[in-house]
């Protein structure tokens, strides 16, 4: 049985049709990657999952149960972390309180336990440490986006949705993201993910699907989608 | 619009009602009551509504225009219309005055200094006796007379007051469509954004204030008269307050909604008098609902459903102007010298010394590690920092103490890393505020801005999303349309933070297509970018920056080399697509 399952699924905005049923499967420990042009509704996606927007029609499973009609907060407890793209970070809080704030959905933890915990994301975000008592709105565009991936981190998840992790991060800091991508699946964490960055992307990926205007039109292993002529003209920028 | 001609049927035949049906007195008195009291609220729809700025002063204004005809037709022998024209201009300049004074402070710091004038006057009034009257208040206030007709009667002065009301009305409700009203509401979405396009958002906000007291004065004036007899009470907090409660729970955003909130608000407590002792209790529980049901106001509401039915304007996308805009690259000198640049904020030198040049028609790139000082430079530049030390140069104009929208006027443009629109505001309307900046060779006209907007949107394949409200856009879209609000505005000079953010590897083509496409233009461009393949295909020169300082600088092939550079931003070897 898939981790997370979605079967035609339907969602809109108003009277605007953004998902025309998409279906799609995760399986437990996979890394899976969501392609598409913008406005085809790959974050939408994300977030019908996280039930920030509710389906119209069709159902999102999770462990086998339905969750289409689950608040928010509950997903959350169900063991589904979502990093939303655009860097929702607390900004009169500091480094470390936004880090440790990701761990709310597990209940208590020791103080021990919490700051090895922190001490692991800054072991993955090395410029985080240097600014652990900054308060979160004095970091730059790019230190503020590798906050909002630890904080969705540590919730420990057994699903992680990460909406362009790599948006306005320097080439050496995406490199070390993916690595961190790569480790996370090791220790058991399975990520869905939507990333402009397809090459990237489909790097880690154990298999992608890819979205035009609201539903699913190709999915394969990365090695099929890179050799998928129409996919490489269309979001691979032709002839890599 | 099809509907129009019944609605000016409905709102004439409204106050010339009471000549052919008998109305009581006391209806009469209430139908007073709500048109002038409209016209206060009006001012709140601009000043809040439109502008987003918070006033809990308007029964001061309300009170200088309701005085002025109270003193000047009693005591001062006036007449009625050289006092009300004395109360309007009293209310103007102290509008005039407490906004310049006051609006550069925000939200409830703003609000208290409003709360405070308001105390102050309230004190006046009730304490110089010899001047106002104190608690007594004055009565006998006389009605004028118009043309030889005399106002006395309950009818004919409604008549006036409703005409005054419509005039308002019609003011406020055209506004937002002008270039000052556009500025208005660019201000209340996103103030510094509206800044660096090019907007004064100061001088804005001391218009919608003068306004707003404006009209407070008109409707006080017009209120003296008509009930003959005022007292402080009727201009104290309370009223301030009701004002606010009033133009929430019709709509803050709408003329119309203005009207709905004030009549409601003065109409509901007598439909509410046969619950006798309980009625003000239902009164504020029925205020509260409305409040948490409809957060936008009842007139919200109906411009919610008709949204849901509207069918959202086709842009014929053929017929659209080719955008134009040439700027001749003519002098050697570069546009832009940064000499010793420094911003510190506390003891963090986020950028620590930077002297740098861009030539004329170029694109130069800006790179470096997340948090080496990037985006500082840009808001430097800009002004939404002043610099610590240092000077810069824009084409031969020393820009250093300059404000934002003083720097846009000049030509400089610009793009945000976590994009700055104005959400609520459609896609046309977003680039038509960049249209608008002063210093551009544009022909004057609603109708010569929208075309320009419109093709600036087709410039950046954008056009046929021209109706859409920008916040309904994907991430990338909103990107494309915060280059077209800064290329509507002529720019000699662009500075884009980010551009390619959010774009995956084909609409990253096309944004260098664009990029290049624009150079040809004459445009230098300035660019932020983490994306190498973007920078290599682009860039005649890059400047490589870490920790506030540059370690390197040249052109694409010698920097993207450079060991420092290697070791502190592109890690192992970059990665051709990537």
């Amino acid at each position: 049985m898939a981790l997370l399952e979605l079967r035609e699924v339907q969602s809109a905005y108003g009277k605007v049709q953004a998902l025309k049923g998409v279906s799609l499967e995760v399986q437990a420990g996979e890394v899976v990657t969501l392609l598409g042009a913008n406005g085809a509704g790959k974050s939408t996606t994300l977030r019908t999952i996280s039930a920030l927007v509710s389906p119209t029609h069709g159902d999102v499973l999770f462990d086998g149960k339905s969750i289409a009609h689950t608040k928010p907060e509950d997903i959350v407890k169900l063991g589904i972390a979502h990093v939303p793209e655009g860097r929702r970070i607390f900004p009169g809080l500091t480094v470390t309180e936004n880090i440790m704030i990701g761990t709310c959905a597990r209940g208590r933890l020791s103080r021990a336990q919490m700051n090895a915990e922190v001490e692991d994301m800054f072991e993955i975000f090395p410029d985080l440490k240097r600014l652990s008592t900054a308060l979160g709105w004095s970091l730059s565009g790019g230190q503020q986006q590798m906050l909002a991936v630890a904080r969705g981190l540590m919730s420990k998840p057994k699903l992680l949705l990460l909406d362009e992790p790599s948006l306005g991060l320097a080439p050496i800091i995406v490199q070390q993201l993916f690595a961190t991508i790569r480790t996370i699946r090791a220790r058991g964490t399975t990520v869905l993910l939507v990333e402009q960055n397809a090459h990237m992307a489909l790097s880690v990926a154990d298999r992608g699907y890819v979205m035009v205007t609201g539903s699913i039109t190709v999915q394969g292993t990365p090695e099929q989608l890179l050799n998928n002529e129409e996919v490489r003209a269309a979001y691979l920028g032709g002839h890599a | 619009m099809r509907r129009l001609p019944l609605f000016l049927l409905l709102a004439a035949l409204l106050p010339v009602l009471p000549y052919f049906i008998k109305v009581s007195p006391y209806a009469l008195n209430m139908l007073m009551q709500v048109s002038t009291y409209a016209v206060v609220v009006l001012g709140m729809t601009v000043v809040l509504g439109y502008t987003g700025q918070i006033s809990l002063a308007q029964a001061t204004f309300f009170g200088l225009g309701a005085y002025a005809v109270g003193l000047g037709t009693t005591d001062w022998g006036m007449s009625f219309w050289l006092s009300l024209a004395l109360g309007v201009a009293a209310a103007t300049l102290a509008g005039f005055i407490l906004g310049l004074t006051t609006l550069r402070l925000k939200g409830h710091y703003l609000a208290m200094i409003t709360i405070s004038f308001q105390q102050i006057f309230d004190l006046v009034l009730t304490n110089w006796i010899g001047f106002t009257h104190g608690p007594d208040g004055i009565a006998g206030i006389n009605r004028p007379s118009l043309f030889g007709l005399s106002l006395a009667d309950d009818r004919a002065y409604l008549l006036l007051c409703m005409a005054v009301l419509y005039a308002a009305i019609y003011f406020v409700w055209q506004l937002p469509q002008t270039e000052l009203g556009r500025a208005m509401r660019a201000v209340r979405e996103n103030e510094l954004a509206a800044e660096v396009t090019g907007i004064d958002s100061l001088k804005i906000k001391v218009i919608a204030f003068t306004m707003s007291a404006t009209l407070a004065g008109l409707g006080g004036a017009l209120y003296a008269a008509g009930f003959a007899y005022i007292s402080p009470d009727n201009f104290n907090f309370a009223r301030s307050i009701e004002f606010l409660t009033m133009v929430l729970l019709g709509g803050a955003q709408s003329a119309f909604g203005s009207a709905l909130g004030t009549s409601l608000l003065i109409l509901l407590p007598e439909w509410l008098r046969f619950l006798k002792e309980v009625y003000m209790a239902v009164y504020g529980l029925a205020v509260i609902l409305i409040m948490v049901f409809l957060p936008t106001g009842i007139w919200g509401l109906f411009v919610a459903w008709r949204a849901k039915y509207r069918k959202i304007g086709k842009i014929d996308t053929t017929n659209i102007e080719p955008l134009s805009i040439q700027i001749p690259v003519d002098k050697a000198a570069p546009i832009l010298v940064l000499d010793n640049l420094h911003k510190h904020f506390g003891g963090v030198r986020a950028v620590d010394g930077i002297s740098l040049e861009v030539s004329r028609g170029m694109i130069h790139a800006l790179i470096g590690p997340n948090g080496s000082g990037k985006t500082t430079i840009l808001n430097v530049l800009n002004g939404i920092y002043s610099a610590t030390e240092g000077s810069i140069v824009c084409d031969d104009v020393n820009i250093t103490q300059m404000k934002p929208h003083e720097r846009a006027a000049l030509g400089i443009g610009r793009t945000f890393q976590n994009i700055r629109l104005f959400p609520s505001l459609s896609v046309v309307e977003n680039v038509m505020v960049g249209a608008q900046r002063a210093n551009t060779p544009r022909e004057p006209g609603r109708a010569a801005l929208r075309t320009r907007a419109l093709s600036a949107l087709q410039f950046v394949g954008m056009a046929e999303e021209a109706e859409v409200i920008v916040q309904n856009l994907p991430y990338g879209h909103q990107r494309l349309v915060e280059i077209a609000r800064a290329l509507a505005g002529y720019p000699k000079f662009l500075l884009l933070d980010e551009p390619a953010a959010g774009l995956n590897q084909t609409e990253k083509k096309s944004l260098a297509t664009l990029l290049k496409k624009l150079k040809t233009h004459g445009i230098t461009i300035f660019l932020i970018e983490h994306d190498m393949s973007l920078i290599q295909e682009v860039s005649d020169r890059i400047t490589v920056l870490n920790f506030g300082k540059k370690i390197a600088e040249g052109e694409p092939a010698y920097v993207l080399r450079h060991p420092e550079v290697m070791a502190a931003y592109l890690g192992e070897t970059t990665h051709g697509a990537a």
